[in-house]
């Protein structure tokens, strides 16, 4: 009896072992992802307790849990650090800058994926190496000031429509799809323009995606140019208003913290939602490195 | 290769589509880049008007040679390999142990992974302001367990700021090596790994002779990444504790000469010419270890993979 | 005939371009207005603006506010673009004197050097302030450049007045007596004192007074240093590294470094420490975060002579200078004719509580009446003097800020001796230059 039960189980998969017996390994291995999620979900979590206490609650014990949650703090925040002017900036830059981006982008991608263009080579290097490049703050500076595009709201989209590393996602992902596509496409009178728009922008949707989400959180996140090339505070996006916003509220921490918590909030529920294609999307471009 | 949609006119079709994508690149990414190569040789102060004169090797001079500023500059230097260094082997081998812990298929997978990848996302800004919350001396959950052991640290005031940096630039970017090595451990066909357990080769045989040279494609995207990420990285330090004796990075030195730094109310000389000097030299920095790791890789990847 | 035809229409043209010009002269014109972030002085631009606007409807004003610590960029980058018109600048301070070889001449100087600031000599409204203060502080070869509002103070100590008489503490004249006093709070488990070392800045500031006090002319100072009559590892400088040191770590409550600027004054009214070095701005603070709570404000003493500790060390705050490229000079001379009249220059004051530049008005406040006993004696501190020599090394400045636990030094002749060989290095490279 023993010996059938034994040679059932070896002969069984290593998923079914895994299920009918906890492991040592598993042990271990939550033990090890639940002192990560301490030191992943501590912060959060205390950034979310202190946006709901009193700012004396706060001076006298930092991690007490709060008697009522002070909603105020958010309304607070929200009119003190003008969020919905801000924010609405942000959704301007974000949304603008990465649709030229992708655009642009994809037609890019596609001929150099497909090596319809001589030299092919060359310019996907240069989008390899832009990883490389030096700092580029000062003479954009100075290209920006000769557009005459300071302080305006184009002269900062432009900055934000090139982002090497999507390309680099485009090319890998592109590479996939077949290339009896584009023959019989051809064969059947569609013309190039036509192609990539309607039959390759489709097919490449979730490296798409995954660009897309990537180039939009970034420029979400974007703090240093916004800074340099923003000065009218009508123009600021969000992260430029948290900062001036924690210049005068410093030490306010629980209505800071509620602020912190309107900022991330966008970007928690785009990614919750798009999940999936990013990890596709790297699954499919970034592992070809 | 043959291109399918016609020939003479329309063959100059996909060269014209790229151009825009090109020109933006060029002209805001690429132009400025090599732009920085000729200011540097120029004292540039960034005040319009001001007259602009070529000085030739006098910055790359002044930034290496002169003085003990220039001891200070390679102080600077070595502490931004110092910060590399740190931030690379423990983001590489913390994303590593995670994603290989994240694919076994146990319950609740979704959710750490959607945890760890969560200050990706956040950006800069609020990484640095999480934290800054997170170890508040005067009663913060960081302090206040110090407290309980009896010990006490200054935290991001004092001389452990440098080491705070280095955990919060972990623990921001962990997510990303962790999701390139997910991706990466999901594209091993499973056959491998288990005719090898069947084989008889225990957990650790099978990861060292198995999985890790199948995972070298994403070891490699993550090294470099980790690598030249870490380098260049400084946006952390000045949300964190800003620009203090000690604890500067190349990056946050270019940053802080070309805009000028201000402490209370007087700013250093604005002195772009000489930041793009030193951007010049970080270039170089990044370069040398960039390729150099880029060379090696490809070496591995060619003997192990073929 | 045609010659009365010629002529007509030249008259009519002539005609029409003249009105053309009046009718110009009083299209609506746009203002644009750089300041930094101050509350109290946010206010006060706020409501002026308006008030200008209603008396002169034709002229708007467009106000843009930024951190103090962004102020300078800013005002580069939107100066370099033609994107300003009014400008907030702190007083002109640290040029390049003639014993500072090599050295890097400071932002204003380049501004005014590169035709970026309008020329404001002769102006009527320069007869408002008083000339001293317009050649000290806004002056470069000759002409006028700026007109400052106000001076603050950075030397001096504020302190709880109901501790101090709790525990029969008096004002400390001399440094023996401020560490006495400060034994006392800590043996009451008090802290002695509190800054916003998260900051940076505010340590090695709140400790200005102490270097004033053990080297009350500052000019000389920088002097000495540049020349090697002093020296950062020299008898005097010792004692002043010494007391720094205890400064740092005796006095400062602990956390202070990492406490952000603005929540010292809130702690320090809320009872946590018995005193607080800091500006004389902090004072609208300190009254925001307790209006009822008793202060005062001495200067620093940081000498053993009693003599010494009697001035106070501070700077010309901020000022107000006006682009060269403004497409609307007259209107922005204006703009500064209105806002240097008593009337409302004495409004701004209230508010701000500069120290006066204007003769006439008076700070008639709480600060006022702290600071009056020892107002003669105002003396621009070491900070407005100062330009490093180049290739000098990180450590050479008096800053209390280097000891521990703020940075990584212990012992104050190692951080003399270091912050003499840096300076050397920076004095020796100009001078073989």
């Amino acid at each position: 009896m023993n010996n059938i039960m034994k040679n059932h189980a070896n002969t069984l998969g290593a998923g079914l072992l895994q299920r009918v017996r906890i492991s040592p390994w598993h042990l271990a291995s939550y033990a090890i992802l639940l002192a990560l999620t301490v030191v992943y979900l501590g912060p959060l979590l205390i950034m979310v307790n202190t946006s709901f206490m009193t700012t004396r609650e706060f001076m006298r014990d930092a991690t007490s849990i709060p008697d009522e949650l002070q909603f105020e703090n958010f309304s607070e925040a929200w009119h003190k650090a003008n969020f919905s002017q801000y924010m609405m900036n942000s959704l301007i830059y974000a949304g603008s800058a990465t649709v030229i981006y992708v655009i642009t982008a994809v037609f890019l991608s596609f001929p150099i994926a497909r090596r319809y263009v001589r030299g092919w080579n060359t310019l996907f290097t240069l989008f390899v190496i832009a990883l490389f490049l030096p700092p580029a703050l000062i003479p954009q500076f100075q290209l920006i000031l000769n557009l005459g595009l300071y302080n305006t709201r184009i002269g900062y989209i432009l900055l934000l429509v090139t982002n090497p590393i999507g390309i680099i996602i485009l090319v890998n992902s592109m590479k996939s799809i077949p290339r009896e596509l584009d023959e019989a496409a051809a064969i059947d009178g569609c013309s190039y323009f036509r192609f990539v728009l309607t039959i390759i922008f489709p097919l490449a949707r979730p490296a798409i995606a995954t660009v897309v989400v990537l180039h939009a959180i970034g420029i979400w996140n974007e703090l240093i140019l916004a800074t340099i090339y923003l000065t009218n505070q009508d123009y600021y996006p969000i992260t430029r208003g948290m900062i001036v916003f924690q210049g005068v509220y410093g030490f306010n921490w629980p209505v800071l913290a509620a602020g912190i918590m309107i900022m991330a909030l966008p970007m928690v529920i785009l990614f919750l939602f798009l999940q999936r294609y990013i990890i596709s999307g790297l699954t499919g471009g970034a592992v070809k490195g | 290769m043959r291109y399918p949609f016609g020939q003479q006119r329309q063959r100059w079709t996909p060269y014209l589509l790229l151009l825009p994508g090109m020109f933006f690149y060029v002209m805001v990414a690429l132009g400025p880049s090599i732009a920085t190569s000729f200011y540097s040789f120029t004292d540039a102060r960034g005040i319009s008007g001001a007259p602009v004169n070529w000085v030739g090797l006098d910055n790359y001079d002044e930034f290496l040679f002169q003085g003990q500023a220039a001891k200070d500059n390679l102080d600077h230097l070595k502490r931004t390999l110092y910060f590399c260094v740190a931030v690379s082997t423990v983001q590489f081998s913390l994303g590593l142990l995670v994603a290989l812990l994240l694919t076994q298929g146990l319950p609740g997978t979704r959710f750490f992974r959607t945890l760890f990848f969560m200050p990706v996302i956040l950006g800069v800004v609020i990484q640095g302001l999480i934290w800054t919350l997170f170890l508040y001396p005067l009663g913060g959950p960081v302090s206040e367990v110090l407290e309980r052991l009896g010990m006490y640290s200054e935290l991001l005031g004092g001389q452990d700021a440098f080491w705070w940096v280095i955990v919060v630039q972990i623990w921001s970017n962990m997510g990303i090596t962790m999701m390139i090595f997910i991706a990466g451990l999901q594209s091993i066909p499973t056959e491998v790994t288990e005719a090898a357990q069947i084989d008889g080769a225990n957990r650790w045989q099978n990861f060292a002779h198995v999985t890790w040279p199948m995972l070298t494609p994403s070891v490699n995207t993550n090294l470099l990444l980790n690598i030249i990420g870490s380098l260049q990285a400084w946006q952390l330090f000045l949300v964190l504790i800003g620009y203090r004796n000690g604890t500067q990075v190349l990056g946050y030195v270019i940053y802080a000469v070309g805009f000028g730094q201000t402490s209370g109310s007087v700013t250093t000389v604005f002195r772009q010419g000489y930041a793009a000097a030193a951007s010049m030299v970080m270039f170089a920095l990044v370069l040398v270890i960039g390729l150099s790791t880029q060379y090696i890789l490809r070496r591995r990847e060619e003997r192990l993979l073929g | 005939m045609r010659r009365m035809h010629a002529f007509t229409l030249v008259f009519v043209l002539i005609l029409s371009l003249v009105m053309g010009i009046q009718v110009q002269a009083q299209d609506n014109v746009t203002l644009r207005v750089l300041i930094h972030q101050h509350p109290p002085m946010v206010e006060y631009m706020e409501n002026f603006s308006d008030a200008f606007t209603e008396k002169y409807p034709n002229i708007k004003i467009d106000l843009s506010v930024v951190n103090a610590n962004d102020l300078s960029t800013v005002t580069q980058t939107r100066l370099t673009a033609e994107d300003v018109d009014i400008i907030d600048v702190f007083g002109f301070s640290n040029s390049v004197q003639p014993y500072m070889k090599g050295a890097t001449p400071p932002n204003w100087q380049v501004m005014i050097e590169s035709d970026l600031l309008l020329d404001l000599t002769g102006q009527s409204f320069l007869d408002y302030y008083d000339p001293v203060a317009i050649r000290d502080s806004g002056t470069y070869m000759d002409k006028v450049y700026e007109i400052n509002l106000g001076r603050v103070i950075y030397s001096g100590i504020y302190y709880n007045k109901d501790m101090f008489a709790e525990f029969g503490v008096e004002v400390p004249t001399t440094w023996d007596e401020l560490v006495a006093a400060c034994d006392v709070f800590k043996g009451e488990g008090i802290g002695c004192m509190t800054q916003g070392g998260g900051d940076g800045w505010p340590i090695f500031v709140g400790a200005y007074g102490l270097l004033g006090s053990l080297f009350p002319d500052q000019a000389a100072y920088v002097e000495g240093l540049w020349t090697g009559d002093i020296k950062f590892n020299d008898e005097q400088s010792l004692v002043m590294w010494e007391r720094m040191k205890v400064y740092a770590q005796d006095f400062m409550e602990r956390g202070a470094s990492g406490i952000p600027g603005d929540a010292a004054p809130g702690r320090f009214a809320a009872g946590a420490v018995a005193m607080y070095p800091a500006g004389s701005w902090r004072a609208a603070q300190i009254d925001a975060a307790e209006p009822d709570f008793e202060w005062g404000y001495f200067p620093w003493p940081g000498s053993d002579n009693v003599e010494d500790n009697q001035h106070w060390f501070g700077k010309y705050d901020m000022g107000w200078s006006i682009a060269a490229s403004t497409p609307h000079p007259e209107e922005a001379l204006l703009f500064l004719e209105e806002f240097s009249l008593p009337e409302n220059y004495q409004a701004f004051i209230d508010a701000v509580e500069f120290i006066p530049t204007q003769p006439t008005a008076v700070l008639d406040s709480h600060l006022g009446e702290e600071i009056a006993p020892y107002l003669p004696n105002f003396l621009v501190g070491y900070e407005q003097y100062w330009v490093t020599p180049t290739g000098a090394g990180q450590w050479a400045f008096p800053y209390a800020s280097f000891f521990e636990p703020f940075n990584e030094w212990g012992d104050p002749q190692e951080l003399a001796n270091r912050a003499q060989a840096d300076l050397q290095t920076g004095l020796d490279n100009v001078s073989s230059d």
